[in-house]
């Protein structure tokens, strides 16, 4: 009784993870386009100027992304600060992209738990398979394709 | 080797096994973590100049890692500041890490009238935090260590003003 009293007493919510608490996904939309997304955890925010995208190999290049408005909070030192929270949908467009590519989307982000901490900034990547020329992006959910034995 | 002899060996190196074992959960149940790592660091000041945290070696020592784009660590500073000029006669200095730029750090420093030295890292002094209670290395994290040496407290999270007050008043 006195175990679970005590238990109680120092009982408190364990913060997840950052790639859990801010988990990113990427697909392709069509031959240069991919949609990342962060689904964020309720109870967290991301900061909308430390999320950055890139892509591997660098040679693909990456158009700089636009990024939706935030909600905006008056910082008394850093002033006009946006925060995401929620689902956060980001199209990115690929300069140089080339047909049965694998490339790897890598984003960066950084937020903080309301129940008061923050993490420091996190890279997450999401392999992606271009598709051949002429073909439709393979859906997300199908087996990744042969790339291994190509 | 006899039979009686070899059931000894066997017995003895039974029991020294336990005992080894005994000693690991021990040490597992009571948790001291070790601060050695963290007090051997000489981290720059916002001027750029290297401080060693052993030239607080002997005082109750506050250390906390912090961030400017931390809200959370910038909203429990002032009650440090409090507790650094109420209680740094008696033997406490605060000690904060920022994982930030120094240039941010001095300005922030400035407008919030730090009253204890503000250490500048990167994240690889974060990262010793982690055996120390951080796995997350999440910013706010507090680690108060007693004249001893001796880690009295780790937090993760802004700290409770009573338990950061009763905690330093154990170790006066």
């Amino acid at each position: 009784m006195l175990l679970v009293a005590a238990r109680a007493g120092v009982a408190q919510v364990e913060p997840l993870p950052p790639d859990k608490a801010f988990r990113f996904t990427a697909r392709l939309l069509d031959a240069d386009t991919v949609e990342a997304r962060f689904m964020i955890a309720d109870g967290y925010y991301l900061y909308r100027d430390r999320i950055h995208f890139a892509v591997e190999p660098a040679a693909a290049g990456l158009a700089v992304p636009r990024l939706p408005a935030g909600t905006v909070k008056e910082d008394q030192f850093f002033g006009r600060v946006e925060t995401y929270r929620g689902d956060v949908i980001v199209r990115l467009a690929l300069k140089d992209p080339k047909p049965g590519q694998s490339i790897v989307i890598a984003a960066e982000s950084q937020g903080c738990a309301d129940i008061g901490i923050c993490y420091p900034a996190t890279v997450q990547r999401v392999p992606l398979e271009l598709p051949e020329a002429g073909k439709p992006p393979a859906a997300p959910s199908q087996a990744p394709k042969r790339a291994w034995f190509n | 080797m006899t039979g009686r002899l070899r059931r000894f060996a066997v017995g003895a190196g039974v029991g020294a096994l336990a005992l080894a074992l005994g000693v690991a959960v021990a040490m597992w149940n009571a948790k001291a973590p070790d601060a050695s790592a963290l007090l051997a660091l000489s981290l720059p000041d916002t001027q750029g100049t290297a401080q060693p945290l052993r030239q607080w070696r002997g005082k109750v020592l506050v250390i906390n890692f912090w961030a400017t784009w931390c809200e959370p660590c910038r909203e429990e500073m002032p009650e440090f500041i409090r507790v650094q000029r109420e209680l740094g006669p008696q033997g406490v200095q605060f000690v904060g890490i920022a994982v930030d730029s120094a240039d941010k750090v001095g300005r922030f420093a400035t407008q919030l009238g730090l009253n204890y030295p503000a250490l500048v890292a990167g994240y690889d002094a974060i990262d010793l935090s982690k055996p120390l209670g951080n796995p997350l290395l999440a910013l706010p994290f507090t680690v108060i260590v007693g004249r001893d040496g001796q880690v009295a407290l780790t937090h993760v999270g802004p700290i409770n003003p009573a338990q950061l007050r009763s905690t330093i008043a154990k170790l006066i």
